[in-house]
């Protein structure tokens, strides 16, 4: 059974960027604050990532490497991987149907 | 840093510091914490405290438990239109005799105090002590205009409230929130223009305060009237800025 994303509760929304970050190769939990606030010009606390971080490893969809120097690196399972495609053409569909709706040529 | 990072560590249950403790003070390390970061932690803290002791599906859905830039805008929105509704009301001759402009005051400036925390993020990146600073000083502020008011429904407050605590208290916080328009301004996040108006507020209606004692009434009031006004448009400006950006970012979730 495929947890999804948004059972997370407020934590999906983190967890959603996580994920993403995490979709070109593992990323230690400094790189991913980093590559989350350039993506999104939004912060992302410390508190916040590791609650994140905590719940998405006991979901299985990320698993944490060996730790280089203190910084612990964590990568997308094959779980993880399937998920955030189903949740990235889920919002995809209703980007389409929004710019639809409002008549955008690129809809 | 260190020793406030471990202070901080030691607020995370024994279990969660055995398995993320190394790599999460690492993180700490990395980075000056400012407000925003240290709240945040501490809401983290809780929050493993609760999912540790299986409580994790209660947390989850205390929507708002997290520190956000939209937690600060909405906060700092409220702290101005407060600041704003008092002066209003009392044309700030009576604000340290009428309690209940007093106790509005003080929520409005708790507000602010969060909508610093929440929306200085990007600003203690660069300039740490600068945004620390801005904090402490509206805090400072804050505590010295409750005691003025406490002293003042006890009675033994001054007869006239420009010779008490209250000024002291007024000119604090407002100098705190000018350091935090510095800090907004120098990193340029949010909005420039509202960052220079929190500057010019409080420098405006301190000169005009200054100007009035010296009988220049009529300069004073114009430079007090400026500062106020530019005070509270400053903030509202930035809480607005940061709901902005909250959701432009917020475009992650599905229906």
């Amino acid at each position: 059974m495929v947890t999804k994303i948004p059972e997370l509760g407020r934590f999906a929304e983190p967890a959603l960027l996580i994920l993403v970050s995490l979709s070109d190769g593992p990323k230690h939990g400094y790189a991913i604050m980093a590559d989350v606030e350039a993506g999104t010009g939004r912060p992302l606390g410390p508190g916040t990532l590791y609650a994140a971080l905590a719940r998405l490893e006991e979901r299985g969809l990320i698993e944490a490497l060996t730790p280089v120097d203190r910084r612990r690196p964590y990568r997308l399972t094959a779980v993880g991987a399937t998920n955030l495609a189903e949740q990235l053409h889920e919002l995809s569909e209703f980007a389409q149907l929004g710019l639809r709706r409002l008549g955008s040529p690129t809809g | 840093m260190r020793p406030m990072i471990s202070l901080i560590l030691r607020l995370y249950p024994a279990r969660w510091r055995a398995r993320y403790g190394d790599e999460f003070a690492a993180v700490l390390e990395e980075r000056p914490l400012g407000p925003f970061d240290v709240a945040d932690v501490l809401l983290g803290a809780l929050d493993a405290h609760l999912h540790l002791r299986g409580l994790g599906a209660a947390s989850q859905h205390a929507k708002g438990f997290a520190m956000s830039l939209r937690i600060g805008g909405y906060a700092a929105i409220l702290g101005a239109l407060l600041i704003g509704l008092v002066i209003a009301l009392t044309g700030g001759r009576s604000a340290g005799s009428d309690n209940a402009a007093a106790i509005a005051l003080l929520v409005a400036l708790a507000a602010l105090l969060v909508g610093l925390t929440g929306m200085s993020a990007f600003q203690a990146r660069s300039d740490p002590w600068l945004v620390w600073s801005a904090f402490a000083m509206t805090a400072v502020g804050s505590v010295v205009i409750f005691i003025a008011s406490v002293s003042d429904l006890a009675g033994v407050g001054p007869g006239d409230w420009r010779d008490g605590l209250l000024p002291i208290g007024l000119v604090t916080a407002g100098l705190g929130s000018a350091l935090f328009g510095v800090a907004t301004y120098r990193v340029s996040v949010l909005s420039r223009r509202g960052a220079l108006a929190l500057v010019i507020g409080p420098v405006a209606a301190l000169s005009g305060a200054i100007a009035v004692g010296q009988n220049a009434w009529e300069l004073g009031m114009s430079f007090l009237l400026v500062g106020i006004v530019s005070f509270v448009a400053g903030w509202l400006t930035l809480g607005v800025a940061a709901i902005r950006l909250d959701r432009a970012a917020s475009t992650l979730r599905p229906a």
